[in-house]
Parts: C-alpha cells; structure tokens; sequence
C-alpha cells in the first residue's frame, strides 16, 4: 500500500476503527472491497456480527463472521480493527477474534485474561489491547490496562500494563502506543519494548479517537458544551495546536472525511434525546459546525471516501436490527436499509 | 379464596342436614373446578409431582404442558409463556395468596421447587375476573394438602446425580381427627459443571461450566385444626432460599451472583354453614433479592374474604373482596401501592350436562381504576352414548395486568402515567372420553386472544422507559391426548400434546417497527410432547420427549433458534419394604440423547445426566 492509500484508509476508518500501518499488495478477497458494517449486538444476548455491503451493487451480506466460521460471534462487537493484513474484532465482553480480511475466516484470538477490551493496535509481533479492567462493587473501573500479547494471530496475555481509566483508543507509531485514557482526560505513552507507561499528557476533555495525518495524530476529545481536536507531533510526542468547537453533548461516535471536515454524533440526554449528526469544518485556525441531520437512537457513523457519502446507523432501541442511513455530503437521504443488531461503526475500505 | 376448600356435602347436600360433618371434609376443590366453566384447566397431584422431584416447576411446565418456558441455562432464571404471552402475564398463586414478585410483576419457576409442593394446576387463557392481575395467558396453582386422621408418616428422600447434584429432603406429618401438622424441609444443590461446546472460543473446545453453582433450601409448614363441626383454620408457611452463580450468556465471563430469599405465610380460617362457606383469608409474601451488591425486597400483606353460597340446587354464587398492601424497597427506589379488588362469581347448573359461570372483577391500585372484568363460560356436555362422550367448553373473557412496581417507579425511567394492559379472549374447547379396554381423552382447543396497552421498555438515550405501545394477536389450538390400557398384566398409559401458536405484533412502536405482522421473540409456533409409562407390580418405566420448534430471538425475527427434541427415560420400584419403611427406588436419564440444544441463544444446557433417587418412608 502506498503511503496515500494508507491516508486514505486511516482517515476512512471510522469510529474507533485504528488504522493500518503495513500491508501487501495481494488478490483481492470477497471482502476486501467496500464497507465492514459492525454490529455491536444487545447486552447479554451477545449477538454482536459483521455485515458486507459493496456500496455500488448494494449487495449486503449479513452475519459474515457466523457464515465464515460456522459459530456465532458471541460477543458484544466494540471495535475493528485492520493491521497487519488482519481484521481483529474486539468483543468487550472478553475475547479479542482475528480474521483474515480477504475471506473473513478465523486466524486465532485472544480469549483468556481480558475483562472488557475496547481497542488493539500492533506494535511490530506484539498486540497491545485496551482494557477497561473488572467492575468493582460500585461498578467504577479502577484497575484498567493495556494487555500485552506476544504474536500477531493472538495467543495469552503476556503483561497487563496498568493505565488510567477506561482506556479507549489505541494508535502505534514507532516504538510507542499511544493511549487513549478516557475518564482521567489523559494521553498516555507506552515504551512497547519495555511494556511501560513512559509519560502522560493532561487534556481538558476526554479523548476518545485518534486520527493520523503524515506526521501528525489528531486527538479527538469531548467535554459536555464543546468537543476539542488536539495535534500531537509525531516525531516529538508533544501537544500542538488546540481546536475547540461549541457542539454540545457530542458522543465518542466519529467520522473524518481526510479533508479537514469530520462528522460528529451527538445526544442531548434526558428528556428529549434528540440526537444529530454534526459537520465540522476546520480551516486553518477557526472551526464551524452545522447540524446535518436530526433524529433518535442514532449510534454510529462512517464517511465513504469513494462515493462522498455519510453512514448513519441506527439502534432502533436493540429491540430488533438496526438500520443505516446513507446521507449525501450536504445531509439529503440517499437511501436506508437493516442491518444486524445494534450498528456501532463502519470499516470503508 | 382461590383454592378454596370445599366441602364434600355441598356436591350432593342432604335435605334435612344442619351442618356440615367435618370429618366429610376431604375433598378439597379449588375455585378453579367450581367457578372456572369454559377454562381449559391441567393439573397434576403428588403422584405425579413425584416424577419431578428435586427439580422445578419450570422442568414440568416444560415437559408435560403446552407452556413454554424461557430458560436462561441450568437452573437459571425460568419464565414461562403461556399461549404466546409473556411471564409477565402470567398469575401465579400459592395457597390461594398471589405470588408473583410485585416489582416485576412475574415469578422464576426455577426457584419454585417441585419438593415444596403437593400439587399444580394450570389454568389456561384470560381469567382477569376469577384469578385477578396478570391472570392474561394463564395462572399456575401451586397449594399443599391438609389431611385429617392418618396418624404419624415421615420420610427422607436422597438424590444423586449428574454435575454434583445433591438433593435431600425429610418431612413429617401427624393428623388427628381434628388437629393436622405436616413439616418439610429441603436442600437442593447442583455443581452444574456440565460439559458443553464453547461456540464463543476459536476451534469450539469442551469447556466445563464452571459458573453455574445453585443451592436452594427451604422449609415448608403445614397447620390445620378443625375447631369445631363449623369451623376450621389453616395455616402455611414456605421459606425458600436460593444462592445462584449466574451462568454467564456463552461469549462472556460474568461472575454474578443472585441470591433470592421468599418468606410466605398464610391464615385461612373457614366457617361452614349449612348452604354456605365463610373464608377469611390473612397473609403476607416476602420477596428479597439481591444481585452482585444490589437489594430489591417487597413485601405484600393481604386480607381476603368471601363467602361462597349454594342459593339452590341449580345456583350458586360467590362474594369476595381483597385488601393488598405492598411495600417496595428497590435498589434505586421506595413506594408503597394499596390494591382493592371486589368479585363476584356466578353458577348456574341448567342441567346435569349443562353450566354456565360468570364471574366478574374489580380492582383498584393506588386510586386507579383497572379495567373492569367479565369472563362467562360455559361446560356442555352434549353427547352421551353408552361409553362415550363429548364434552363443549367455552368462555369469553376479559383480563388485565397493573403496570408493575418497576414499570411505574424505576430511577430513572419509571413511567407513573402507564395504564394497565388489557386483553379480551375467547375459546372452545372439544373433548371426547371412551372408556373401555382402552381408555381414551382427545381434546382440542382453540383460543383468540388479543392483549392492547402492551408494556414494552424502549430505550430513550442513557435511560430505558416504559410505556403502552404494542398491541399483540395471539391465536392458537392446543391438541391434549391420554390413552391408557392393559396389555397382560402390565399397565400402561400414553399423553399426548401439541400446541400451535401464532403470537403476533399487530402494533409497533413507530410505523417503521419490523415487529408487526411477526411473531413474538422466544415463542415457538410449534411444541408438542409425549410420555408412555408402563408398570407392573410396582415396577415402571417412564419414557417422554419433547418437542421445542423454531423462535426468533428479537421481534423482527431475523435470527432464528433451532428446534431441539429431548428424551428422557426413568425406571422405578416403590413396593421395596424393609420392616414398616417403605422404600421407594427409581433412575432417570434425562436428555437420553445427549442432545446439544439451547433455549434462549447462547444460553448452554446440560447434556445427558444421570439421577438416582432413594426415599424412605413410614
């Protein structure tokens, strides 16, 4: 993959989709075109799943894991996750599953040691997966982690680093994982050979997404009446510049079109639950934003470089399928269809 | 009240009696005979409880009955469906004293042991009029038995079997002409450390359960004392305990624990007059709960009274009222609801072969009005010839379920403007017995139903609120069938069941709800089962299957559960004497074929187990 390509992919990855840094050129499998649709599925039923949607026929493939594999997922789905010319499938209630891309069949797992993953990145043979740890008594998260594993098609938990809590997203560069440390409002360094926590960065807002540019990673956090983008320089690991933006009761749910505009989520809670798909534009220091769609039980979103076209999923209240709304760039409802259950997030190749 | 004891001089009164012999009163009928015309009714005594002991009124409705019961693994929570309905509309009493947990307005059959009861009868359809709240797809009857003038009986009962289950019980009974005490106690233990397949784990190991521990105790207590030729009073007492690990959804390593505790407790006293009977009733039900750290307790205090009259031969009628104060002590609330409800209920014997019930109901919670309920029914049997028969069973009815505790107070979320669900059914019911060298009962019944206000809890952003969205179409027939017969000098007898069941969403949440026009999640169309039993000389053999068809998992039905077909086979011998001590033996397999199945998706059941069982009785 060319480094643009590999631009491309990362900026398209939505969500908390993490991004590719290597691959191989190589015949293109049944799955290797077109939009990974996650499905989180519903609390203890654990039917969490991938559908397949080429986006120029609309031909929608349901339940690929399962079709693949010949058993369930059996997991609540919380991220995906291509690197290394594999799919990892991050399930938060314990277990981490690897697939091929090309055909989506099982390549191994991470299955023992894990409480509630929530993301992976790789860092050259080692699997580095954010954790939130065990509930306690009154269901605060206080011994959260980053587990290490030794191999690339999974195997045992090797080390369990501790972080600050609730750790969201995970980014690799170099020899450092860059953690996401989502209560605490902190970035957290991981030395990968050493498998330490080397410094921490203090932010205003929580961070909940990352999203590389050449040398520069965006952080994208949120705090309750704004959402604030943060630049780390890649070669220094040091803050750059700092963008707040007054969009209030913004999610963790993002998308980033590659081009300065991103596509925002958010929920006004009780009583009204409207929630909105938000645009903001960033040109050199001011930042803008415009509500681009209104509704309910929105619950993931995804931009389509290939065809410029935004991917809203719905929950539906987990009652049943969810569905996903596919907008234009100006907001204008291209088409809805079902998907599985519970729609969290878009992988678009 | 409900199961009220009746005398046997009211069936055939004599004209010149002044009273009531006492020493008559053996014949316990329960209202559900005497008023219930036109309800299909299914019931079971202690000699065939005995086949399920040390397992749970969930394991029986499953296997002899047209119920479905939503398991969520062994041992594990255990709702049932009466003809396509939820748990929740379902009405469970014991003793008469309605036990369904106030806050969520259902009951787990899993922690309903078979041990603690001495018989069952399932009631099917609305009968909102005769049994009250949540009485919408049907109502479940437990009671235990009084006895007069048998003297002294005790026994031990041991059971050993598969995954490190351990059940022992003991009871003891004395009765006098006049006085009666019969105690019981349990314990019921199960490792549940059943094999099965992992599909969550790449390459699906065997992996043993090891999260599924259960343990229940309980002591039951029986008190009787006829007082004098005119009056007699009755008293219950039921603690039952049960410490659960909770078997985690296959995929997941949950460690919850669940530990339910119920105290019940109940006083009737009855005053026989020469055409009528006086029931006060007293009691109160404790229900405590705790899961992982957090407490759910309510307690619900009763009185009742009514007054059962035979106006005529033809006639007869009975008044009652009902006083029910609950006290709730959730985790994230506290209320208290008072409940009045007035009911008469009215029989008219038009002649030998012909009866007609009306029975009619009104409640009020906390000052609201439930919907008023009617039921009329009607028994007819038409058509007599030599040995044969045809009976005709009919009823329409209305029935009603209160939003529960939970519905109206939950923080956050709990809606106080809820209305009560309200439902209006009708069936028919054919039944044909020849008796002979063989004896037959075929049965066929066909119901409608359709239940408005349905309750859904829907999720508004952090929070999930309930309100009256959904209305549901239930139509159905269940087929019942016994054959039995002497081939030699071995007895045997054959049941048979089936059940079809098209449960329906007719309203959804919004026009965009996939639900409509589907059928309901976890609720098969399709169930049937049959048992053959055949003894001789006190030995018998016990073979049964059931049958479970398709059931979606949500209730726009894209995922489908499979059908799954179990057997289970048992042998016993219960004319083994050693002195005066009857001692009683028998073995079961249970899922004979080691059939891997799952009720509810991803919830592992056990495979085949073995069960020995051993009583000693005096």
């Amino acid at each position: 993959m060319k480094l643009n390509q590999l631009l491309w992919a990362s900026a398209l990855i939505s969500v908390s989709f993490a991004c590719s840094d290597s691959g191989e050129e190589k015949p293109l499998g049944k799955y290797d075109n077109g939009i990974l649709i996650m499905n989180e599925g519903n609390f203890g039923t654990n039917d969490g799943e991938v559908y397949h949607l080429n986006q120029n026929t609309e031909e929608l493939l349901p339940n690929i894991f399962e079709a693949e594999n010949l058993r369930p997922f059996a997991g609540l789905l919380e991220d995906i996750v291509l690197e290394a010319d594999r799919l990892y499938l991050v399930a938060n209630t314990g277990k981490v599953e690897i697939v091929n891309p090309a055909d989506f069949k099982s390549l191994g797992a991470v299955s023992a040691e894990l409480d509630q993953p929530r993301s992976l990145a790789v860092n050259g043979s080692k699997l580095f997966i954010s954790d939130y740890g065990p509930y306690n008594a009154s269901y605060a998260t206080p011994d959260s982690y980053v587990a290490v594993v030794n191999g690339l098609d999974g195997g045992v938990v090797s080390k369990k680093i501790e972080v600050s809590n609730k750790p969201e997203d995970l980014f690799s560069h170099g020899n450092f994982i860059i953690v996401a440390g989502s209560e605490e409002n902190k970035i957290e360094i991981i030395d990968a050979t050493q498998e330490v926590v080397v410094s921490t960065i203090d932010l205003e807002a929580s961070p909940k997404q990352f999203y590389a540019v050449g040398n520069v990673l965006w952080i994208y956090a949120v705090a309750t009446d704004e959402v604030i983008f943060y630049t780390v320089n890649l070669s220094s690991l040091t803050l750059g510049n700092t963008y707040t933006v007054p969009v209030a009761n913004a999610t963790s749910r993002i998308a980033f079109d590659g081009d300065d505009e991103m596509y925002v989520l958010t929920s006004s809670g009780w009583p009204d639950y409207n929630d909105a798909v938000v645009n903001i534009d960033i040109e050199g220091s001011s930042a803008t934003f415009t509500e681009l769609m209104t509704g309910s039980g929105f619950y993931g979103i995804g931009y389509d470089h290939n065809l410029d076209q935004v991917y809203v999923s719905n929950s539906n209240g987990f009652q049943g399928n969810g569905t996903v709304t596919v907008l234009s760039e100006t907001g204008s409802v291209v088409r809805t269809f079902e998907v599985g259950r519970g729609p969290s997030g878009f992988l678009i190749y | 009240m409900f199961l009220l004891l009746w005398a046997i001089s009211f069936v055939a009164p004599s004209q010149n009696q002044d009273t009531v012999k006492l020493d008559q009163v053996e014949v316990y009928a329960p209202a559900l005979d005497r008023f219930a015309q036109g309800q299909k009714v299914l019931s079971w005594e202690k000699a065939e409880l005995n086949d399920y002991q040390g397992r749970s009124l969930g394991d029986i409705l499953q296997e002899q009955s047209p119920v479905f019961v939503r398991q969520y693994g062994a041992g594990m929570i255990a709702s049932p469906s009466f003809r396509g309905t939820s748990a929740g509309h379902t009405a469970v009493f014991w003793n008469g004293l309605p036990i369904n947990s106030p806050s969520l307005g259902q009951s787990d059959l899993s922690i309903l042991p078979i041990s603690a009861i001495d018989q069952v009868s399932l009631q099917f359809g609305n009968a909102g009029a005769l049994f009250g709240n949540e009485a919408i797809g049907g109502s479940i009857h437990l009671g235990t038995q009084t006895q007069f003038g048998k003297g002294f009986h005790a026994g031990i009962s041991q059971q050993i079997g598969s995954f490190g289950m351990f059940n022992s019980s003991a009871f003891a009974g004395f009765s006098s002409k006049n006085f009666s005490s019969k105690t019981k106690v349990y314990r019921e233990f199960s490792k549940n450390n059943f094999p099965y397949k992992d599909l969550g784990q790449h390459g699906t190991p065997e992996v043993k359960q090891d999260h599924a521990q259960f343990e229940q105790i309980g002591i039951v207590q029986d008190l009787a004392w006829n007082l004098n030729e005119n009056n007699q009073l009755k008293t219950a007492f039921w603690w039952n305990k049960t410490n659960r690990e909770v078997q985690p959804v296959i995929g997941s390593n949950t460690k919850d624990e669940q530990e339910d505790q119920a105290f019940r407790a109940v006083i009737d006293y009855f005053h026989f007059k020469e055409k009528s009977v006086w029931n006060l009733k007293t009691g109160f039900v404790r229900n405590e709960q705790t899961f992982n750290s957090s407490e759910n307790n309510s307690t619900q205090y009763f009185i009742a009274g009514d007054w059962d009259h035979q106006i005529s031969t033809k006639w007869a009628s009975k008044l009652g009222a009902r006083y029910t104060l609950t006290k709730g002590d959730l985790s994230t609330y506290q209320t208290d609801d008072d409940r009045i409800e007035l009911y008469q209920s009215t029989k008219f014997l038009a002649s030998e072969n012909l009866s007609f019930a009306l029975n009619l109901r009104q409640l009020v919670y906390s000052g609201t009005f439930a919907p008023f309920t009617p039921n009329l029914g009607m028994d007819w049997s038409f058509w007599n010839r030599n040995s044969q028969s045809l009976q005709l069973k009919t009823s329409i009815g209305k029935g009603f379920k209160v939003p529960t505790l939970n519905d109206r107070f939950w923080n956050p979320g709990g809606n106080p403007d809820l209305l009560p669900e309200e439902s209006l059914s009708g069936e028919i019911g054919l039944t044909w017995i020849k008796t002979g060298n063989l004896n037959w009962t075929q049965g066929l019944t066909f119901y409608k139903m359709s239940v408005n206000n349905w309750i859904i809890w829907l999720p508004k952003g952090s929070f999930w609120t309930p309100e009256n969205i959904k209305k549901v179409d239930n139509q159905g027939i269940e087929y019942q069938g016994s054959l039995d017969g002497s081939f030699g000098t071995w007895d045997w007898k054959l049941t048979t069941s089936y059940t079809y069941s098209k449960a329906v969403t007719t309203k959804g949440t919004d026009e965009n709800d996939q639900s409509v026009s589907k059928q309901l999640p976890y609720t098969p169309q399709h169930q049937a089962n049959a048992k053959i039993r055949i003894e001789k000389n006190g030995y018998s053999a016990i073979a049964s299957t059931f049958y479970v068809g398709e059931r979606s998992v949500t209730a726009d039905n894209p995922r489908m559960m499979p059908s799954f077909q179990l057997f289970n086979f048992g042998l016993a011998y219960d004319k083994l004497e050693i002195g005066m001590l009857q001692v009683p033996l028998s073995f079961q397999i249970n899922n004979v074929f080691d059939t891997d199945y799952q009720v509810l998706y991803l919830r592992a059941m056990p495979g085949r187990s073995f069960q020995f069982n051993l009583s000693i009785t005096i």
